[in-house]
């Protein structure tokens, strides 16, 4: 999954109007993101790459940059 | 900020959530929210479940207010919620799936696992006297977070049958104290509870418990009219996962998206019930939808509903369309096809279960589906905005669905096994209670062709009146006529003068108390009985009879019948002591044409207000009961 592809995903199935910059900022400066925001993009991620994602580890990340780091290396 | 452009946006012809985002960015989707509910409603009939997942998200974060100033006509909800665990995933269906409804929903989300707080505190959110509807979200962890560990078969059993009184007394205790319908909903019980037991009488018994207390919970809606239980097992049978166990294990989200988004479904359908915007019609295509093939084409012995693998399906997809249609909805068929051979296939083709009088209407001809539906509107002097519309071409629900925005489509496609799983996704007909005119609608609407007929052959419609025999009896409404009275508040709307809507509850209150009157009218003329028809809600203050609303069914209008009402409800004012009779209308989009009835029947205009006008008679002429009319009263004080 390209970042381009992920920033896409977030837009679409988050409904957050993301900038690229926003990707490596800190969550709580990212618009009105919670943590089932998280949950719910691992679940589009996996409807979209058909392979799983470590959810657990991911809790831990606070931006959206470390996120598509965990995702691309799965 | 720099924002990416969807590969979509590139595309010339828009998807339905495509165009929902151009208006987001544009900056014009509250002004345009009457055209939201198309756009969902196109979503969810091209089976776009993603899409209208998506569109939650975005109409979620919709400024209501900004909607309220460009549209202040916009129909609104109050939803509250509370719940044991993360329900916050259901805030965008919910709003999606109301404003495919053309409501712009408010949601009043409760602090986590607060339910106990919310239902007992008076002052709490769940308690606002705006709030129409309260959904008390329970999940398995209600449950299980009550036992301990380890856990037998017998704890539960405990548990179970604790959490279920706890559970009835603070909905009752809540209904009492609240105005909002509560909302509850079964759980259904997840394979990772039954099988931390290992041995099967364990299991057997947790089962029995498990499933008692789900019964328990039905139990209580039967007894409690303010109270819904919306069923999950079914939603989780037909394949939607309880949960997501990462969802649940980290984010404490019991019950799954997916869920989440199918309970959001069924509320929004219970709160259109509540409104009384149940729909009363199913207008259905006929070849490939009642039948595999094309009449016209294929001929009579062409056509299958039995006997081959795609007939069955059909036939099939019949018996469910019948099974509705006896249950107080009308069935119409709009076909492509000339008249005589569809009438000639539904009086004797072998293969059908529908037959021509499982019809009010069968319009099989060439003129374009909307014309059609209209004509069948005019006909049944129905509302098009009651009508479920379905149909195996995306051509005739595209027309339709552009044409009359007002009929939900059911798109079905070239899979008739799928037909009955689309026609039932949606609670389009649901109601809350059937009362036997429901059971007998279909014969009554029947019945209306022959009276058509009668009117033709008349000379005039004096003559007419006099042959049709019309008979009246009106009496004080009894305990067995509530529902009917309270459906009839809810679902008429052409003649209903203030449109006031009571819910049984509210009608009880208002016949056991001794200020009030509520008169059921019923009518029947020499092709037969047609039940209650019509009410009248009164109360005395002093020496004056306040009339609150009358209404009548839209079946019986322009017999004499309203006139009988009014006439006996007058004489029976003055014979019992009143001077004067108020009334009022308050106006609609659909009760234009009541607006002059208050002043035909000899009341006078005494106030307008707020566009509502009063009227008043003085008691001194009393109208008189059409001369065509049979009466039968039980008032006191006979109208001559």
């Amino acid at each position: 999954m390209t970042k381009e592809d992920f920033i896409h995903l977030v837009r679409d199935e988050l409904d957050l109007p993301l900038g690229v910059d926003d990707l490596s900022a800190d969550f709580d400066h990212v618009v009105s993101w919670d943590s089932m925001h998280m949950l719910r993009l691992v679940a589009a991620v996996e409807r979209e790459t058909g392979s799983r994602v470590p959810v657990g580890k991911l809790l831990a990340d606070r931006s959206l940059a470390a996120i598509y780091e965990r995702i691309s290396a799965a | 900020m720099t924002t990416v452009s969807s590969p979509a946006d590139r595309e010339t012809r828009k998807s339905p959530l495509e165009s929902l985002r151009a208006l987001r960015a544009d900056g014009t989707l509250a002004e345009n929210y009457p055209s939201v509910a198309p756009l969902l409603a196109a979503m969810v009939s091209g089976g776009a479940d993603a899409d209208f997942r998506r569109a939650g998200n975005l109409l979620a974060q919709l400024d209501r207010q900004a909607v309220l100033t460009a549209r202040p006509d916009t129909e609104t909800a109050v939803v509250a919620l509370t719940g044991h665990s993360t329900i916050g995933g259901v805030r965008a269906p919910l709003t999606a799936e109301f404003a495919r409804h053309g409501v712009l929903v408010e949601d009043r989300l409760g602090d986590f696992d607060a339910y106990l707080r919310d239902l007992r505190d008076p002052a709490s959110a769940l308690h606002a006297p705006d709030v129409d509807l309260a959904l008390w979200i329970l999940d398995p962890q209600t449950l299980l977070d009550e036992m301990g560990t380890p856990w037998q078969a017998d704890d539960l059993v405990r548990t179970a049958e604790r959490k279920l009184a706890q559970i009835e007394s603070l909905a009752t205790a809540f209904t009492g104290n609240a105005t909002a319908a509560l909302v509850l909903n079964t759980v259904p019980l997840p394979r990772s509870v039954t099988h931390q037991l290992i041995d099967h009488e364990s299991r057997a018994r947790a089962g029995i418990a498990w499933r008692d207390f789900n019964s328990g919970l039905l139990r209580l809606a039967l007894g409690n009219p303010r109270i819904h239980v919306i069923d999950l097992d079914p939603v989780v049978a037909s394949g939607v996962p309880l949960d997501e166990p990462r969802m649940a294990a980290y984010a404490k989200a019991n019950l799954g998206d997916d869920l989440l988004a199918r309970y959001a479904r069924e509320v929004a359908h219970l709160s259109r019930m509540l409104r009384g915007r149940t729909k009363k019609v199913l207008v259905v295509d006929a070849d490939n939808t009642l039948w595999d093939g094309i009449l016209g084409d294929d001929g009579p012995d062409g056509i299958a509903a039995a006997t081959t693998f795609r007939g069955e399906a059909f036939g099939n997809f019949q018996r469910v369309v019948k099974q509705i249609g006896t249950q107080g909805i009308l069935l119409a068929v709009s076909s492509k096809n000339d008249h005589e051979p569809v009438v000639q296939v539904l009086k004797d083709h072998p293969d059908m279960v529908l037959r021509e009088a499982d019809f009010a209407r069968v319009n099989a001809n060439w003129q374009p589906k909307d014309a059609n539906l209209l004509d069948i509107a005019e006909k049944l002097n129905l509302g098009v905005d009651s009508f479920v519309f379905a149909d195996d071409s995306p051509f005739e629900c595209g027309l339709v669905a552009d044409s009359l925005p007002q009929v939900a489509v059911v798109r079905l496609d070239e899979e008739p096994a799928l037909h009955i799983e689309k026609l039932l996704a949606d609670g389009w007909f649901d109601t809350a209670r059937l009362t036997d005119e429901d059971r007998a609608r279909a014969a009554l609407y029947r019945t209306e062709s022959e009276r058509a007929e009668l009117l033709e052959n008349a000379g005039s419609m004096e003559e007419y009146l006099e042959g049709l025999g019309v008979r009246v009896k009106l009496a004080e409404a009894g305990a067995g006529d509530i529902d009917r009275v309270a459906q009839l508040s809810l679902r008429t709307n052409q003649f209903n003068l203030t449109t006031v809507r009571l819910q049984p509850a509210d009608v009880t209150a208002r016949v056991d108390d001794p200020d009030h009157l509520v008169l059921a009218i019923r009518s029947g003329d020499r092709f037969g009985d047609n039940g209650v028809v019509g009410a009248v809600f009164a109360r005395r203050s002093g020496d004056e009879l306040h009339v609150d609303n009358m209404l009548l069914s839209c079946r019986v209008f322009a017999r004499g019948i309203e006139q009988t009402a009014v006439a006996s409800l007058l004489a029976h004012a003055a014979a019992t002591g009143a001077r004067a009779v108020l009334a009022s209308y308050r106006p609609t989009a659909k009760n234009k044409n009541v607006r002059e009835f208050w002043p035909s029947m000899g009341f006078t205009p005494t106030a307008t207000a707020d566009d509502e006008l009063h009227f008043r008679h003085d008691l001194e002429n009393l109208p008189a009961v059409p001369t065509h009319i049979l009466l039968d009263s039980t008032l006191e004080g006979t109208a001559s």
